[in-house]
């Protein structure tokens, strides 16, 4: 035995190599892991610039939305045509329909036309006329409801013209495209330059996008996300009051109060099961249960926010639980260890440490409701909605639109100037889901500093 | 009237504070103890010692009802405080656990102050009628566990932030402040390194005139060392039961006997 242990314990010596020299084993072991890191930084490379990529695509098509071409010419509002009778009756100016305003916005741009000596080759009358929006004779006559006192005088107006002529300052339209399209045409744009020449024609921040309801097909330029502003907040108003409690109840209640037995596993499994349900099939849940069974009215947010509640609840209450089952037992028993009672110990000790986490599952299941546009296509907000929705809590039964929806719709219109628009409103939503963001981390940061 | 009185308290004094009969503790089908009787007195330590396993901990935590919180456990028996069933339906856990505090193995301070962690118990259990009171109890109980003077000029500090030693002891101000009638402690050193053990154990001896203290522990110097009383468990059954110095020096049994000499746990 001795005699065959001594030369392998000689030869140990012989084989034993410098620790100065990287043998092959360890070589390979470096490599694996270099290619590792590798895969890993190509991975976040390729995520980049997808996120580079989608950010440059948003923000160039719908940063013009933010901005709009004005014309600012004064219009004479003759007492002959908007008064027939000369007394000034309210009822009477009423009466009168936009295309009279069309007709005095058409003059008075002639008129401006001669004054200034403007004079393009070829142009049609037809193109005159169009290079006003047709929105803009219902918000002058609107002005004039409201103050019937400017019968008779003139006004310096400040309107919208065409979505053609404003996409030609925003870089979508070109003369050459102009000349192919039935709704344009290079002397419209002429005239355009020309105005702008004079200073009648600008292109300035777009406060109106933000404020305006959604317009009709020809209307792109006078088309705002402001209804579906008021809807998408009204929504998250809802889930954020239903939501919120019951999904944090619940979950309390499952985690640290429920008997461990087949009905609560039965239920646990159910939770899980609806967080991976398509949200559509909510949609028709919440049609049949809330527009059909129980009668409220379509395209209402109080229906959207209920449906969204729904969705958002598996979500909230799994992230609730994960953050509750993250606070260390331990502190359970030391709780219950001083005589506090199964509720004080949860509601002292336990909430407090698991707010954090239950804070950001509740904001991420409101983000995700606030982007979700499926379910709300099936109980009518995708109509075309231009009234406002009035204050909580009536409001609430008013028909409006949601951001996501706006964009859906909008992106379904021909006219490619809704296209900007579409792309504007996602970036209204990304800025809201931002801000949700930015209150999520500030919540989190105030909740773990009480150690 | 006087001499009554005198004589009432040398009664408690040896008076026993816990009876338990008959004990039986299953976790679903697993049968932890068997047919535990114990006495504990007040104004003793008692040591519960035994290998890994063998229930000690779970008849600690029968004592206030701790194993109340896991589904599968179920008790049997009867076990008495100051001779009223604590298994009674009418009795509240709550309640009972104010009277019988419990320090953990590993250190559970609340992630909030010092001071709050220890003026805890008596907020809830409303033993202060106002802050100066409170103080008066948190001063008292940081006092009592040897922790005064290393934390009275940051008490709004996170306990949290203490050595491991000194969150124990915070633990125990933490379970003293309640004003229990009896302590149990589960392992309470088993943590800590041997200065902050030795403290802690000092601690344990002054508590016992107080109330009585039962603690379990893997360190047969350490039961010798704090305790009076020794209940030896094995396998779920209570092997031996008797005054410390009894055990350690003329063990009755021969599994306490191999357990003490190290040949078996």
């Amino acid at each position: 035995m001795t005699d065959a242990t001594f030369p392998a314990s000689a030869a140990a010596p012989q084989s034993k190599s410098s620790l100065l020299v990287v043998d092959e084993r360890t070589r390979k072991r470096n490599a694996a892991e270099k290619r590792f890191r590798a895969y890993g930084l190509s991975a976040i490379a390729i995520a980049l610039i997808a996120l580079v990529v989608l950010m440059y695509s948003i923000f160039s098509d719908g940063i013009g939305a933010f901005r709009q071409t004005y014309l600012e010419i004064p219009v004479t509002l003759d007492a002959a045509q908007l008064d027939k009778n000369g007394n000034r009756n309210p009822e009477d100016i009423k009466k009168v329909l936009t295309t009279t305003y069309g007709k005095l916005l058409d003059q008075s741009l002639q008129a401006v036309m001669t004054q200034n000596g403007i004079t393009i080759e070829g142009i049609a009358a037809k193109d005159v006329s169009d290079l006003i929006s047709k929105e803009a004779s219902a918000q002058l006559r609107n002005r004039v409801l409201a103050n019937p006192d400017l019968v008779g005088q003139t006004i310096d107006a400040r309107v919208l013209v065409n979505g053609r002529v404003d996409g030609y300052y925003k870089g979508r339209v070109s003369m050459e495209s102009a000349a192919r399209d039935s709704n344009t045409s290079p002397a419209q744009l002429q005239l355009a330059d020309a105005l702008k020449g004079k200073g009648m024609l600008s292109t300035e921040w777009n406060w109106s996008f933000l404020t305006n309801p959604d317009a009709s097909d020809q209307r792109p330029e006078a088309a705002g996300v402001g209804v579906a502003i008021l809807g998408s907040l009204y929504m998250m108003l809802v889930v954020l009051f239903l939501a919120v409690p019951i999904g944090v109840a619940a979950s309390i209640y499952l985690e640290e109060f429920a008997p461990k037995n087949r009905l609560t596993d039965i239920i646990e499994v159910n939770i899980s099961n609806l967080a991976a349900v398509p949200s559509i099939v909510f949609g028709i849940l919440g049609l049949a249960a809330f527009i059909n069974f129980a009668g409220l009215p379509q395209s209402a947010p109080i229906v959207g926010g209920l449906v969204l509640t729904l969705m958002t609840l598996p979500t909230i209450i799994i992230a609730t639980r994960a953050a509750l089952k993250a606070v260390p037992p331990s502190i359970r028993d030391a709780a219950l260890g001083v005589g506090a009672s199964k509720m004080q110990s949860v509601f002292h000790h336990v909430l407090p440490l698991a707010m954090p986490g239950i804070l950001t599952g509740t904001i991420i299941g409101l983000a995700q409701a606030l982007g979700e546009t499926a379910p709300l296509l099936l109980i009518g907000m995708v109509a075309f909605v231009k009234n406002f929705p009035a204050a909580p809590m009536e409001g609430l039964f008013d028909p409006a639109s949601a951001l996501p929806v706006q964009v859906y719709n909008w992106t379904q219109r021909a006219d490619p100037a809704f296209m900007e628009r579409a792309s504007g409103a996602i970036i209204v939503l990304l800025v809201f889901l931002l801000c949700m963001n930015l209150i999520a981390i500030f919540l989190r940061r105030k909740f773990e500093r009480r150690w | 009237m006087n001499d009554m009185r005198i004589l009432e308290r040398a009664v408690e004094q040896t008076d026993i504070k816990i009876s338990a009969r008959k004990v039986q503790v299953h976790y679903g089908e697993k049968h932890a103890l068997k047919d535990v009787d114990v006495d504990i007195l007040d104004k003793t330590v008692t040591a519960f010692i035994g290998p890994s396993g063998c229930g000690k901990s779970t008849f600690l935590r029968c004592l206030n009802r701790m194993n109340d919180t896991i589904d599968s456990c179920r008790v049997d028996g009867r076990i008495a405080l100051d001779g009223e069933d604590i298994y009674d339906k009418r009795v509240d856990p709550v309640q009972l656990r104010a009277r019988v505090g419990m320090v953990f193995q590993k250190p559970n301070p609340f992630p909030k102050s010092i001071y709050d962690n220890v003026a805890y118990g008596p907020r809830i259990h409303g033993l202060a009628r106002n802050r100066a009171e409170l103080d008066e109890i948190v001063e008292k109980s940081l006092r009592g566990a040897a922790l005064w003077n290393e934390v009275k000029d940051r008490l709004s500090e996170p306990g949290t932030g203490l050595s491991g030693g000194q969150q124990q002891r915070l633990c125990i101000a933490r379970a003293v402040a309640t004003q229990p009638e009896v302590l149990l402690m589960d392992e309470p050193c088993s943590a800590l390194d041997p200065i902050a053990t030795s403290q802690v154990e000092d601690l344990i001896d002054h508590l016992r005139e107080q109330f009585s203290v039962v603690i379990v522990t893997h360190s047969m110097q350490q039961a010798a060392r704090v305790s009076q009383k020794t209940a030896f468990f094995h396998l779920g059954n209570l092997v031996e039961y008797a005054d410390t110095d009894d055990i350690f020096t003329r063990p009755r049994d021969p599994r306490t006997e191999s357990y003490i000499s190290g040949r078996i746990g």
